[in-house]
């Protein structure tokens, strides 16, 4: 026999508690790697942002416009390289909350200079920049719908009232970047020209390619500088910031998401800690003996440590097996409105879970194991489970 | 005149001097032993009676080194267990002493041979030897077969026949018993107090035992009584 024998043989002292402890540890460990998953998922577009790229929008609000003249004054910045812009324009292709998904209107040749990131076969390319509203659409929304190259798909607009109909021109995936693969693009003469005219010629917000990346700032300054006594001033930041930025405006829900993280730490250090502590209460005698024996404080301290690590790994492990499940099943469900790819899992995430519930088994097994070794061994031999 | 070797020679293997323990529980102080002397010889096996309360395993305790005197000397085989840390008595428990208990106290997920096995993880024995004095302890105490079977499958007389192969697989000098046949039928309880003998005069043991049972204290060289905690 061994140290190690010994701390299996007591771990399986009760099976059925075990395997309920080690459940539930795991399904903390799987809920914990989901919710942290979840705040990936929102960060993973900040991440991804493009250093050279410069995003300028209207500074009283995001959901602000801009007039479309911006266009070429900004062209003539010092440092910028190329330009394009776009609008949100919030279309829905269903009555369910489902079929929401990302859409806006582009200006085609000038999109695809600047989010040079996008893979779209040239020809398919071409049959986009040629048709006024010819579309792209990423590579996920098109397998959820079947769409191809080649169909109409017509989206009823929430921004913009009634029903628009687009040609898909191409398929799109993307190496890197922020851009997700469940969006549509469409050419923006399309809408402009059937917009009454007080809404025509105005955009969302420009995107910018600056020459050198570390010139930034000073490209950012400039335009802003430029457009600051103008009706409509602008707020020009890195994608980085302008990501984050939305994302801020969902701060309170991703905070609610880390806390019930957290929570589920918690959960985990408890049902832990309560199943070792009973454990330990009723082997108090068989501890004490061992104690008597000579085996040392520190070497029974060990054991009941070892015990509490091994249920750790047995419900890491297995949540870190499950986690993955889960979330391809919640991303299959709405990840089409959250725009991320089908197969996002974060390995780090799933360390951090592992290591995280390692952490709190440690943690939960300490209190029982100090009050194990701190009973007087002549009082313990006494106690009977 | 060099008369301090012969004194030695002479000194018994467990000696307590003035030795009186008292527990406190909140402002109230209990007395449990009161100024006790004892001298036992090496290979000695005494056994100690008297009603519940009386401060006989308390006793036990402070000369197995499981607890410390309030006041006094404790010595066992010349070493004052009284002033050894915790760590020191631990060492010191796993090298030279051996215990016995009502209970039996093996661990229920255990097999015999890994119960008898136990206290020989804390020596610098190979698995191959480990596992030959274990077969030698329970081949002493008649449960050679019995080896794989596990306490729950056992009858109260062979799990403490297992308890004493345990108690004495690391071959120690000293063996406490509390209450070794306290929980036993007569049978059983016989077959105890024989191993307890074989123990004594073959292996030349030294045997300390607490008992309420007077058919049991007969088979020791010596019977000492405690009244309230004092040496009658």
């Amino acid at each position: 026999m061994t140290f190690g024998r010994l701390v299996w043989r007591d771990l399986l002292r009760n099976p059925l508690r075990l395997a309920l402890t080690v459940l539930a540890g795991a399904v903390g460990v799987m809920a914990f790697i989901f919710l942290r998953t979840v705040v990936d998922l929102f960060y993973m577009s900040a991440e991804s942002a493009q250093a050279d790229r410069l995003f300028t929008r209207a500074k009283a609000s995001i959901t602000g416009d801009l007039p479309l003249s911006y266009l070429s004054r900004i062209s003539a910045v010092p440092g910028v390289d190329d330009i394009t812009f776009y609008g949100f324009f919030g279309g829905r292709y269903g009555e369910s909350q489902r079929d929401f998904f990302g859409s806006a209107f582009v200006d085609p040749p000038s999109f695809m200079r600047v989010f040079d990131e996008l893979v779209v076969a040239p020809r398919q390319v071409a049959a986009f920049q040629e048709d006024p509203c010819g579309a792209l659409i990423g590579k996920d929304l098109a397998k959820r719908y079947g769409w191809k190259a080649g169909d109409r798909v017509t989206l009823k607009g929430t921004l913009y009232p009634g029903e628009w109909t687009f040609n898909v021109r191409g398929i799109y995936d993307v190496r890197t970047g922020t851009l997700d693969t469940n969006s549509l693009f469409f050419g923006f003469r399309c809408l402009n020209e059937k917009l009454p005219d007080e809404r025509k010629d105005r955009v969302g917000a420009f995107m910018i390619r600056v020459e050198d990346p570390s010139r930034s700032a000073a490209v950012a300054s400039a335009v802003d500088a430029m457009f600051a006594n103008s009706p409509y001033p602008t707020r020009t930041e890195s994608e980085r910031a302008a990501t984050l930025g939305f994302i801020s405006m969902l701060s309170a829900i991703i905070t609610a998401v880390q806390v019930v993280a957290t929570v589920i730490l918690l959960i985990i250090l408890l049902v832990i800690g309560n199943t070792l502590a009973m454990s330990v209460r009723e082997r108090t005698r068989d501890l004490s003996t061992l104690r008597a024996m000579g085996f040392k404080s520190g070497r029974v301290v060990m054991l009941v440590l070892f015990e509490s690590l091994a249920i750790g790994l047995a419900s890491a492990g297995l949540g870190v097996l499950i986690a993955p499940l889960l979330i391809r099943g919640f991303i299959a469900a709405v990840g089409s409105q959250l725009g991320v790819p089908s197969d996002f899992m974060r390995e780090s995430t799933l360390v951090l879970g592992a290591l995280a519930a390692l952490g709190v088994a440690l943690l939960a097994g300490a209190i029982p194991a100090v009050r194990a070794v701190r009973i007087p061994v002549a009082e313990g031999l006494r106690k009977v489970a | 005149m060099s008369t301090a070797p012969v004194e030695e020679a002479k000194s018994p293997f467990i000696r307590l001097r003035g030795v009186s323990k008292a527990y406190r529980r909140g402002d109230i102080v209990i007395p449990v032993l009161e100024e006790v002397n004892i001298d036992i010889e090496a290979g000695a096996f005494e056994a100690f009676m008297g009603p519940s309360g009386s401060g006989k395993s308390t006793l036990l305790n402070l000369l197995s080194g499981l607890d410390r005197p309030t006041t006094g000397v404790v010595e066992v085989g010349g070493r004052d267990l009284a002033r050894m840390r915790d760590k020191e008595l631990a060492d010191w428990r796993a090298g030279h002493v051996g215990f016995v208990f009502q209970l039996y106290n093996l661990l229920p997920v255990l097999t015999a041979a890994e119960n008898v096995e136990l206290p020989l993880l804390l020596t610098p024995l190979s698995r191959a030897e480990r596992r030959e004095h274990v077969a030698a302890a329970l081949e002493v105490v008649g449960l050679g077969h019995r080896m794989s079977h596990r306490p729950p499958q056992m009858s109260g007389g062979e799990q403490q026949r297992v308890a004493i192969a345990r108690a004495i697989v690391t071959d120690p000098d000293l063996l406490i018993a509390d209450e070794p046949t306290g929980d036993l039928d007569r049978k059983s309880a016989e077959q105890v107090l024989d191993l307890f003998e074989v123990l004594h005069h073959e292996l030349r043991k030294t045997l300390v035992m607490v008992t309420h049972d007077p058919h049991a204290a007969e088979r020791a060289d010596l019977v000492r009584h405690l009244e309230k905690g004092v040496l009658q």
